[in-house]
């Protein structure tokens, strides 16, 4: 009876406190930041990992394309991931050594990541080392790099939303080739010969302005194993390639496209604020409200464990993008009137714009902290995040950092940054073949 | 303050003084009694913002009797939802400090994980444990619990893999809680379970003694010391294994998506070396992108989608094998001939690359603090914590260093032949849920 009264005690006191009272940080080690050659070098020692990972950032990504190089930016990424080292491609060479490679393609950059065994580390980064030195532009490698990335198009192609915010993105991009499709299209990559991959790599990849962002064991690497990365590239920097459009006019946009899919997909993308704005932890906050509201309108089936169903709708803010972008989504096939749904969120976000939130919003905040917390658990987010963090000499604390913002986040502030930025949203329909709009 | 009490405490000061290692340093795993009953493993990563909590117990899916299929999952989901003597309950706290609580049922165990931002840990440990070592469902709890139950029922029908895995289990085990699916697939045996014996349920699974406490990622051993409920001494309750079919027939079923399973039943815990070879031979050939099989489909632009997995249990383990999408037969005759194939003894150089990957895989499945807590907690309830994945230089890593081509190949001609196949077939339209 004693133990039992004592934890109804403990329970009480323990939820009595509002969260917004309790610390808004977390005591972790910040990564340390250096800059060796032109080269940031970010740094994050965990002991409790028995990997290591290394993401290192080449500014050689969409925006380094002119519009006739639509998908180069990834041929030469994935040429330099098949590159044969000792007669063996670098994927699987890595993958026999204890580790895997993978890169991603942004608008300003390309991003390789790489992940091994503690112990198998320092041979990995070397693999990869040889290969970024010296990728193999033969047709052989070219061609199987041209068929990996073509397999890969037809893989997004049935992802709706991720269709839709390809559209999006090309649609709200300053720049014309930074919206281009990631990967291209199978057409555009079917034009490049080896030489025009090789040119792409001469041009474009080097050391200035890279980024080498490494955590995990790090003690099983020597200590210039990072900066060797980055030095594979020659010296310089380079400028993004201008392509500019007009701008479109008139308040709301709207994009449709049909894809082979079981249910339309209704997506809406709205400018956001990037890491270094004081908008960051209001639109945080903004995003977490956004995604409860849409939740609650679309009635989501779901009532402790997540299902589909609770899946079928949501908020992506994408801080880690240039330029950044918030889009909300609805999946048409889980929820009961997908359209009423989406136009009621799309309201209710211009409702925000023009009256302040009543009440507290703790719990938005208290949920975009978890969010962004619970995000960044991974070896590869945690590499990713440190380097975004970073840019502009800016504290690569990246947890702390954007706890403080949500924190210090007040109802005013979110009013502030919807006005600012949910005015007008881009809208992408991404139907089932054989459907029309009034469907 | 008892003598246990004290010993607790002391335990408590000892673990927390090995967290003051730098973070470059290995960090090591530790154990020890909870203060009123039960025990906790705690593997701290000071690195990360997040604190993943798990609390685990041997209880059978199906009752004590096996005659209440269901009855873990209500009595889990409403000690979640049923409010604490703050008023709020376990599932709305975790929510307002911005987490996530998943509730797992399987035949044989129950475990309850939740991931909060670091600063959040010490009261979800002491909801949790309220919560559980002291439940007070009631019929509001039941209800909320029964109407997620059904929600989760209705997905599942469109889960080939989910269901085919209860299937074969039902054909491989002639009785026991691994006999029953740990969801039923009918509405109104879940109604036909009382708040009553959901609440009896409840207080004899959950109890202190009963559990382990899992506290993975930014946490130290101070939050053991927010443990305040409890029963005091006791042991947790044996294994809850099911007694095997004879001779276990394959069959047809019936459901609203096609798919083909097959089943293997394999060694028991305890033997790390053989189970060991199993999750690698799981991994060499069906590991997603990577796998012999699944590369295989892939480059055939297959719609066909392979699960495989050696399911470490007490005693004993099963590999299943799930084929779902299109062409199920057609992938059922490219899985046997790879297990065919792998009868015989890899040649070195390709075996100590796969074996190489598979330790890799490993390793980066078990690297956040949920997939820790899951690990940990799942080992120590089914039997053999020391044999937990993903502690670096602990057992499992030992034992996939000491696998080579010819103990494999024989651990397939042991274990991997004539399985047990269930042929799910679909009897309405099928509709696939867009991605």
């Amino acid at each position: 009876m004693r133990f039992l009264l004592a934890s109804c005690l403990a329970a009480a006191l323990a939820t009595a406190l509002p969260t917004a009272a309790r610390a808004a940080s977390v005591s972790i080690p910040v990564p340390t930041v250096e800059n060796a050659g032109g080269t940031v070098i970010v740094r994050q020692s965990d002991g409790a990992a028995s990997l290591v990972g290394v993401t290192l950032i080449v500014r050689a990504g969409l925006d380094r394309q002119t519009m006739r190089q639509n998908g180069m930016a990834a041929l030469v990424a994935e040429t330099i991931v098949r590159t044969p080292i000792n007669g063996v491609a670098l994927e699987d060479a890595v993958a026999a050594r204890g580790g895997s490679i993978r890169f991603t393609i942004d608008p300003g950059d390309v991003r390789f990541y790489v992940e091994a065994l503690a112990e198998d580390a320092p041979a990995v980064l070397e693999l990869f080392r040889a290969a970024l030195a010296a990728p193999d532009f033969s047709a052989v490698t070219i061609r199987d790099a041209r068929g990996v990335l073509v397999r890969q198009i037809a893989q997004v192609q049935q992802v709706a939303l991720q269709v839709g915010i390809d559209m999006l993105n090309a649609a709200s991009s300053r720049q014309a080739n930074a919206g281009l499709p990631e990967l291209g299209t199978p057409a555009s990559l079917a034009q490049f010969f080896a030489e025009d991959a090789r040119s792409f790599y001469r041009a474009y990849y080097r050391r200035g302005g890279a980024v080498v962002s490494a955590a995990g064991r790090l003690d099983s690497l020597a200590p210039q194993a990072l900066a060797a990365l980055a030095g594979a590239l020659p010296a310089g920097t380079t400028s993004p390639v201008a392509v500019r459009v007009p701008q479109l006019n008139g308040a709301t946009h709207e994009i449709v496209a049909h894809r082979d899919i079981a249910s339309p997909w209704l997506i809406a993308q709205y400018p956001a604020p990037n890491v270094n704005s004081r908008d960051f932890g209001p639109m945080l906050v903004l995003a977490s409200f956004v995604r409860r509201t849409l939740s609650d309108i679309a009635q989501v089936p779901g009532v402790v464990s997540p299902t589909f169903a609770s899946r079928s709708v949501g908020t992506v803010y994408a801080y880690d993008r240039a330029p950044a972008t918030l889009v909300l989504y609805v999946n048409g096939g889980l929820i009961g009137n997908p359209s009423r749904a989406f136009a009621t969120a799309l309201s209710v976000v211009s409702v925000l714009a023009a009256s302040r939130l009543q009440g507290s919003i703790d719990e938005f905040k208290a949920e975009a902290a978890g969010d962004f917390a619970n995000d960044a658990n991974t070896l590869e987010t945690r590499t990713w995040l440190a380097a975004v963090f970073s840019t502009g000499s800016a504290s690569p604390d990246f947890i702390n950092r954007a706890l403080a913002a949500i924190s210090a986040t007040t109802p005013e502030d979110l009013q502030r940054v919807a006005r600012s930025y949910l005015g007008n949203p881009t809208i992408a329909l991404v139907l089932p073949r054989g459907t029309n709009l009034q469907d | 303050m008892t003598a246990r009490i004290a010993y607790a405490l002391a335990m408590l000061v000892l673990a927390s003084s090995s967290l003051a290692a730098p973070a470059g340093a290995a960090i090591a795993r530790q154990t020890g009694a909870l203060p009123r009953g039960g025990s906790y493993v705690l593997y701290p990563d000071p690195t990360v913002g997040t604190a993943a909590i798990g609390l685990w117990f041997r209880a059978p899916a199906a009752g004590f009797d096996d005659a209440t299929p269901g009855i873990a999952d209500l009595a889990a989901t409403a000690a979640a939802v049923a409010p604490l003597a703050s008023g709020k309950s376990l599932y709305a706290l975790v929510h307002t400090v911005g987490g996530e609580l998943n509730i797992e049922v399987y035949p044989d165990i129950v475990g309850i994980g939740a991931v909060v931002p670091a600063y959040a840990s010490r009261r979800i440990v002491a909801a949790m444990t309220a919560a559980y070592f002291a439940p007070s469902v009631d019929d509001a709890a039941v209800k909320t619990a029964r109407a997620n139950a059904a929600v989760l029922g209705v997905q599942q029908r469109y889960e080939s893999d989910t269901t085919l895995h209860d299937l074969l289990f039902k054909q491989i085990f002639a009785t026991g809680p691994a006999h029953y699916p740990p969801l039923p697939t009918s509405v109104s045996q879940l109604t036909s379970i009382t708040t009553a014996q959901v609440d009896a349920f409840a207080k004899r699974a959950f109890r202190a003694q009963n559990s382990v406490l899992a506290l993975t990622g930014n946490v130290d051993a101070s939050s053991i010391s927010a443990v305040t409920d409890g029963n005091g001494p006791g042991a947790m309750d044996t294994p809850y294994d099911s007694t095997l079919e004879g001779s276990p027939a394959s069959t047809t079923a019936a459901g609203a998506v096609d798919g083909v399973g097959l089943a293997w039943i394999g060694p028991p815990i305890a033997d790390q070396k053989a189970a060991t070879a199993l999750d690698f031979i799981a991994d060499y050939l069906f590991r997603e992108q990577t796998g012999v099989v699944s590369r295989v489909l892939d480059r055939a632009d297959s719609d066909a989608l392979v699960v495989g997995q050696f399911i470490t249990l007490h005693d004993p383990g099963v590999m299943v094998v799930t084929i779902g999408g299109s062409n199920e037969k057609q992938t059922e005759k490219s899985v046997l001939a790879a297990l065919e194939a792998l009868q015989q003894p890899m040649d070195a150089p390709a075996f100590n690359a796969a074996r190489e990957a598979f330790l890799y895989h490993v390793a980066t499945d078990t690297q956040t603090p949920q997939q820790r807590a899951d690990n940990l907690g799942w080992y120590s309830t089914e039997g053999n914590l020391d044999y937990a994945p993903g502690i670096a230089s602990g057992a499992y890593e030992q034992s996939a260093r000491a696998l080579d081509p010819q103990y494999v190949a024989e651990i397939v001609r042991r274990y991997l032949h004539n399985p047990v196949i269930v042929d799910l077939v679909a009897t309405t339209p099928q509709k696939e849920p867009s991605r």
